[in-house]
């Protein structure tokens, strides 16, 4: 029986701007089992980013402001929890790691240092043992010659070296969640691999829960058994792994499905992209946000917001054409259905 | 950073010699002799003092024996006080400069970094707006004038403080205020700027991200890396504070250096004159080179390459 | 949610197919940069406040000593030292000299000496800076070194040196700005030009065969000139400044042509006894100074992208 640690329900962010207001996150209902991998899909600017960190208060509040909804971590809401209460969770229960691994370093201060700092926060631990700690972090997450290097400074790593650092500094404590903030979009195509694989062992060894933001399915493919796929603030569906890739619902998820280039395939097949360009989410639409850049778009959708349906096993869709009163519609051919990791 | 100290020592040095350089034949070139004003010689006393100072010699044989001189630290006689070398005014009036000055310095960086930080923090209150009309008005007021202004609420209105000269700790006061307060006005603005420009950054995120008190995060990882813009405008500063010591002693009657370096200007003292600038450029060189190494430690990637 | 209460009817569930319409409204209009440059400009209250002191400060330097009966020179030495009244509305000096008409004859020289002594060593600095930038090279370095190395002094010194050499009067003053003004301009364009250099811009336009002047006017200019602009409107101050200082220490503008640093030096002397005659002038200039500073501040903050709505 999967274990819920993390609930997210109705969740609603804001920025205040110049401009007005932007509702950049509107009502997303999500939740994290205990030792799964959770992909979080969309493009850049659907509010993927902005949810996250939320949960974890790291957003400038001005502008930034829950407006509404609950965060439950472990039964207990956290939504309300003063900074004090949050520094304790942050890094102990849940850590983040960040896209850009050349900025998110302190450029003043040794690695170890950065290391040990985290976790002489949430551990009595002596200057010794936390020194002990991170040679091994680093080691762990494949560094070479930690004990020395722990003594460097960020710029003397490259990038993929940096992002292995984040990851040892994040895990350091031992979370119970860890959220990637898209952690290989900044990396070469080999980096990537290795560090999806990395992540994958050490949360194996921690039993930890993932939750990885990225707009690439390819990397979801490899290492998620759930996806939820987001568009302009809302969550559009849900489900496990295979039932998103084998048996999706929602006309954004086909679109996605179907822009990603595929190895093997005709050549001469051209790239799909998906038309037109996201709404305005100083105005967001009455109805669903996908509305304007759907082909199977009908009157309802521009009216209304799409009830969420609950296709069983957690497979959840909002969109009207689930209604029993719309035209059947076939899902259409998609590629990639390879490399949907099996897991155990 | 060895290559890094080598570097800047080269380019120091070179600084000097052109300073030096360039002093000496500017005032060399200048028309007429420094004794044509005293009323007391007669010309032919004038010829044997010109001959005496080898200012008939060709410009460049000049030259070589001032540098040659220079090396063994001979800057020679001043020519208005003619039984005082060089040195023993420099000796006699550089405490006093440097008193003022670096009494204008441990005032001014504490209170404007602190109030930069403070500052930024507190941005868009009210704080802020007063911190920042403060150091803009600071700024735009020059120290002598903000002397004058000093002496006359404190001294001659208020009748507090003393008004000029250099007999005591209450004399320093307002001397020390007027250059301080110029120094303080910018460090809050550039202080300001350079914390906003930090808690922007990925990095403070990463640290709060990481669970760590505010204070910490404040501490190690802002104002540490906010500092780092702040060390290399140590050098101008340092030369400005040292600008402002030749007015603010006028003013305030001070005995420093700065004084003697004024009336050598309006007294055609040239041997005086050329000294206290190369003295000056030496020890502005000097202390930029020190603040180039301090910017070394402050910031490793200088001091360590990748 | 909250879609259960509204009923829809069996017709709302026809395919309409693609309507691409509704997407491409675009609800903020989108307005040019050097458009929104003076937008954000004008509502800076500050800014604007400082804009208007200068006006009004040239505006007075221009018109009020035509205007006046009296000449800068003129004495009178039977009403020497007066405070303000109405025939002198600010007062008389220690030669019986009218303040007013002295103030502002000294406003058209301090104020052309701040503008040119700005003005001048930027362009200077954009020339020297800017093609040193752009062609690099063995002259870059050789440049860059030169600046390195007479930088570590301040400029004051040279200009006090040189004024020894030169003699006195705004020329002279000008000239000397000129000489040692440039090198600070010089190395921030050259700096600003080696980032754009790199820049896809750059690159694409020159794979697209566009000639070395083209690239310089239509790329490079438009992206520096607003710090070009902030930074000779914040050197106007300092140019002012400086004149002061020069004429504190005896070196600045000789009598009789008055300039308000040395009508501030003047008033030292006497300010004991006669305050207004040094604090009418020093006034003068912090006022002048805040205006620049203030409208520089203005004018960097709005030409600053990061701020763009």
């Amino acid at each position: 029986m999967a274990q819920r640690i993390l609930e997210v329900n109705n969740l609603e962010y804001s920025f205040d701007t110049y401009a007005g207001q932007v509702q950049a996150v509107r009502r997303v209902t999500f939740h994290v089992n205990a030792g799964e991998t959770l992909a979080i899909v969309g493009k850049s600017g659907c509010g993927k980013t902005v949810s996250v960190q939320a949960i974890l208060k790291l957003l400038p509040e001005p502008p930034g402001r829950m407006v509404g909804g609950s965060i439950r971590y472990l039964g207990e809401e956290i939504s309300q929890y003063n900074p004090k209460k949050m520094s304790r969770l942050r890094g102990k229960e849940m850590s983040i790691i960040f896209q850009d691994p050349m900025t998110s370093l302190n450029p003043t201060m040794r690695i170890g240092k950065q290391i040990i700092e985290g976790i002489r926060k949430h551990e009595r631990i002596s200057r010794r043992e936390g020194r002990a700690r991170a040679v091994e972090m680093l080691g762990k997450v494949g560094i070479p010659s930690p004990e020395r290097n722990m003594n460097r400074y960020p710029h003397q790593f490259s990038g993929g070296m940096r992002q292995r650092v984040m990851i040892a500094m994040a895990l350091a404590c031992k979370p119970r969640i860890l959220f990637a903030d898209e952690p290989t979009t900044a990396l070469d195509v080999t980096t990537q691999a290795q560090i999806l694989e990395l992540m994958h062992e050490l949360k194996q060894e921690l039993n930890a829960s993932v939750v990885i933001i990225t707009h690439d399915l390819s990397v979801v493919a490899r290492v998620s058994q759930r996806i939820a796929v987001m568009y302009a603030g809302k969550i559009v569906e849900t489900g496990d792994v295979r039932d998103i890739f084998y048996n999706p619902r929602h006309p954004y998820t086909w679109g996605l499905l179907q822009s990603v280039p595929h190895r093997e395939g005709d050549r001469r097949q051209e790239l799909t992209a998906i038309p037109g360009t996201p709404p305005d989410l100083f105005h967001p639409p009455a109805g669903c946000g996908f509305a304007f850049r759907c082909r199977y778009c009908m009157g309802a959708c521009t009216q209304a917001e799409p009830p969420q349906t609950d296709l069983g096993n957690g497979h959840l869709v909002s969109c009207w054409l689930l209604d029993e009163r719309a035209p059947k519609t076939e899902t259409p051919q998609l590629a990639q259905r390879k490399g949907v990791r099996e897991h155990g | 950073m060895g290559k890094y100290i080598v570097r800047r020592l080269v380019i120091s040095v070179l600084t000097l010699w052109l300073l030096a350089t360039a002093s000496f034949f500017l005032l060399r070139v200048l028309p007429g002799n420094p004794f044509q004003t005293e009323k007391l010689l007669t010309v032919e006393m004038q010829q044997k003092m010109i001959h005496y100072y080898g200012l008939d010699q060709p410009m460049l044989t000049q030259y070589i024996t001032y540098m040659g001189n220079l090396l063994h630290g001979d800057m020679g006689y001043s020519m208005k006080f003619t039984n005082r070398t060089v040195n023993s005014i420099i000796t006699s009036g550089f405490p006093v400069s440097a008193s003022l000055g670096l009494r204008s310095l441990a005032v001014a960086l504490p209170i404007g970094l602190f109030l930069g930080i403070l500052s930024a923090r507190k941005r868009g209150k009210a704080l802020d707006y007063l911190a920042v009309l403060i150091s803009v008005i600071g700024v735009s007021i020059p120290s002598f004038i903000m002397g004058t202004f000093l002496q006359y609420i404190f001294a001659v209105q208020l009748k507090i403080l003393p008004i000029a000269q250099w007999k005591g700790e209450a004399y320093a006061v307002l001397p020390t205020a007027a250059l301080a307060l110029a120094l303080l006005a910018s460090l809050t603005r550039v202080m300001r700027a350079s914390m906003l420009e930090v808690t922007t950054q990925d990095y403070v995120k990463t640290a709060r991200a990481k669970g760590l008190g505010e204070g910490r995060v404040v501490f190690f990882h802002q104002i540490r890396n906010a500092l780092v813009p702040i060390v290399t405008m140590l050098g101008p500063m340092v030369a400005s504070v040292l600008m402002g010591t030749f007015v603010i002693e006028k003013i305030f009657a001070i005995p420093g250096l700065g004084q003697h370096f004024v009336n050598s200007i309006t007294g055609l003292d040239y041997t005086v004159t050329l000294g206290l600038t190369i003295f000056y450029g030496a020890f502005l060189v000097a202390a930029n080179f020190l603040v180039d190494i301090a910017y070394g430690l402050v910031d490793p990637r200088i001091r360590i390459a990748k | 949610m909250r879609n259960e209460t509204i009923q829809l009817p069996e017709a709302a569930f026809i395919p309409v197919g693609l309507s691409l319409s509704g997407a491409e409204n675009i609800s903020r209009p989108s307005i040019t940069f050097w458009a929104d440059v003076r937008r954000r400009l004008l509502k800076n209250k500050v800014a604007m406040l400082g804009l208007w002191l200068i006006l009004l400060m040239t505006l007075l330097a221009v018109l009020a000593p035509i205007v006046s009966p009296f000449s800068y020179s003129y004495q009178d030495l039977a009403i020497i030292n007066q405070g303000p009244s109405a025939a002198h509305w600010f007062g008389t000096d220690s030669l019986g000299r009218d303040i007013w008409v002295r103030v502002w004859v000294g406003a058209r020289v301090s104020l052309a000496v701040g503008i040119f002594g700005s003005v001048i060593p930027s362009l200077i600095g954009i020339i020297i800076g800017g093609v040193s930038g752009y062609f690099g090279g063995k002259i870059d370095m050789l440049i860059m070194r030169l600046i390195d190395i007479v930088m570590c002094i301040p400029g004051m010194i040279y200009v006090i040196l040189i004024m020894l050499y030169v003699g006195s009067g705004p020329v002279a003053i000008v000239l000397a700005f000129a000489l040692t003004g440039w090198m600070g301009t010089a190395r921030s364009v050259r700096g600003l030009v080696l980032q754009l250099k790199e820049r896809e811009f750059v690159l694409a336009s020159r794979t697209l065969g566009a000639s070395h002047l083209r690239l310089i006017f239509d790329h490079l200019v438009p992206n520096t000139l607003g710090i070009v602009v902030v930074s000779m409107t914040m050197g106007v101050p300092s140019a002012i400044f400086q004149e002061a200082y020069l004429s504190f220490i005896g070196l600045g503008i000789a009598p009789p042509i008055p300039s308000w640093g040395q009508l501030a030096n003047a008033g030292v002397a006497v300010f004991r006894v006669f305050p207004s005659q040094l604090f009418i002038p020093a006034i003068l200039i912090s006022l002048t100074m805040l205006s620049f500073n203030l409208f520089g501040d203005g004018l960097r903050d709005a030409l600053d992208p990061r701020l763009r709505m």
